[in-house]
């Protein structure tokens, strides 16, 4: 594996390309046996770093969404018999 | 009645690029290992060259001349991201293919009960017609087919549990309903083949287990796919693609077998044999590249075929 970006520095977007190219190529079956578990890896950190950044974000949508509300309603429990 | 061991200080003349995990040290590893005590009943036996024959009957005679013909006299040349040649190379893979076929021999031949090859450049990727993740010709397929030709076996079970997916075995005998093929491996993984809907004919039978699997999780997809299929099969030889690069320690993969996950295998393997198979098993050495965890591994796998 060549010099890698850390993962965590990433922004979505690129993530998200990086991920899709190593989807590709463990689909197209070229990704040599050496490399196969690092680049695995790789993926998977991808795949959890931009589940995190997707998590994020939302959390902030749901807050602006409650902060133009003027009222928790979205959190208050629903009072379901 | 006796386990042999095949082995031979010539596997370790096919040397590789640095940094290659396949390497010699993988044997040297395992020869310190079973050289102790608890394997002195062992019979051993030096390796033996298959002919180019022999190779074809899992290897397209233009892959076979091909290979032959592209060894260099220094250096190397390489034939995929993972495999090189090097001078000896053509030697020394011609070598652990008629090291599976000796061991064939002596066990069909009934002069011992089963045996273990100890062998390297490993098999189970190449194809018919090529070589790939460090394998030239495929030792597990030329022994299957080698006991169907020269002793008259009709059916034949191959059991790969080495961590990636043979693809080569599994392309060479895809349609072929008198050869078995049975693998748990990591998926995704190299080679990316594997799936469970690859079925064949009928005749085979993937357990592909997800990242971070435990022996349990082995245990069971080794129970659930493997064994039943292999004894509905009723195999008259029992051949085994014994790779240890699922231990914990393996920096090729992320499963976490240990020893005692092997040695469960190899016991429910000679019971499916002693079934079926008049006890014949023929284990041949694939993966592994942990040295610790390969050697303590093998050892775990050789001293329960001695048991038997």
């Amino acid at each position: 594996m060549p010099d890698l970006v850390p993962v965590e520095t990433l922004t979505f977007e690129k993530a998200l390309a990086e991920l899709e190219q190593i989807v590709g190529r463990l689909e197209r079956g070229d990704v040599p046996l050496a490399e196969s578990i690092a680049i695995y890896e790789r993926g998977e950190a991808l795949k959890n770093h931009c589940a995190k950044l997707l998590g994020e974000a939302e959390a902030r949508v749901e807050k602006i969404r409650l902060n133009a509300d003027g009222r928790a309603t979205g959190t208050e429990p629903l009072d379901v018999p | 009645m006796a386990t042999l061991l095949v082995t031979d200080p010539i596997f370790l003349e096919h040397l590789v690029l640095p940094g290659q995990p396949e390497r010699p040290d993988r044997l040297r590893a395992i020869a310190q290992s079973l050289a102790e005590e608890p394997f002195d009943a062992l019979v051993r036996k030096g390796a033996v060259a298959a002919d180019e024959d022999a190779l074809m009957l899992a290897h397209d005679e233009d892959y076979v001349a091909l290979i032959r013909d592209a060894a260099p006299t220094e250096g190397f040349v390489r034939l995929d991201p993972d495999t090189a040649m090097m001078s000896k190379t053509w030697t020394v893979a011609r070598h652990a293919a008629g090291s599976a076929m000796l061991a064939v021999d002596d066990v069909l031949s009934g002069s011992v009960k089963n045996a273990f090859v100890a062998a390297r450049p490993p098999g189970h990727h190449a194809e018919r017609d090529r070589a790939m993740g460090f394998c030239f010709f495929n030792n597990a397929a030329i022994a299957a087919r080698h006991a169907q030709r020269s002793h008259g076996i009709r059916r034949v079970a191959i059991v790969d549990w080495d961590v990636h997916h043979g693809n080569g075995t599994q392309a060479i005998f895809y349609e072929d309903p008198t050869v078995l093929y049975a693998s748990t491996h990591q998926m995704p993984l190299y080679p990316g083949t594997g799936a469970e809907s690859e079925r064949g004919v009928g005749n085979i039978f993937n357990a592909p287990l997800p990242p971070g699997a435990d022996g349990a999780a082995f245990r069971t997809a080794f129970s659930r796919k493997v064994i039943p299929a292999v004894d509905a099969f009723q195999p008259e030889l029992v051949i085994v693609s014994a790779g240890f690069d699922a231990h914990w320690r393996d920096p090729l993969a992320s499963l976490k077998l240990k020893e005692e996950d092997f040695a469960w295998a190899t016991v429910e393997v000679l019971a499916l044999a002693e079934r079926h198979a008049g006890g014949r098993v023929v284990s041949l050495l694939e993966g592994g590249y942990d040295l610790t965890g390969l050697a303590d591994s093998v050892a775990a796998h050789v001293g329960e075929l001695m048991k038997a």
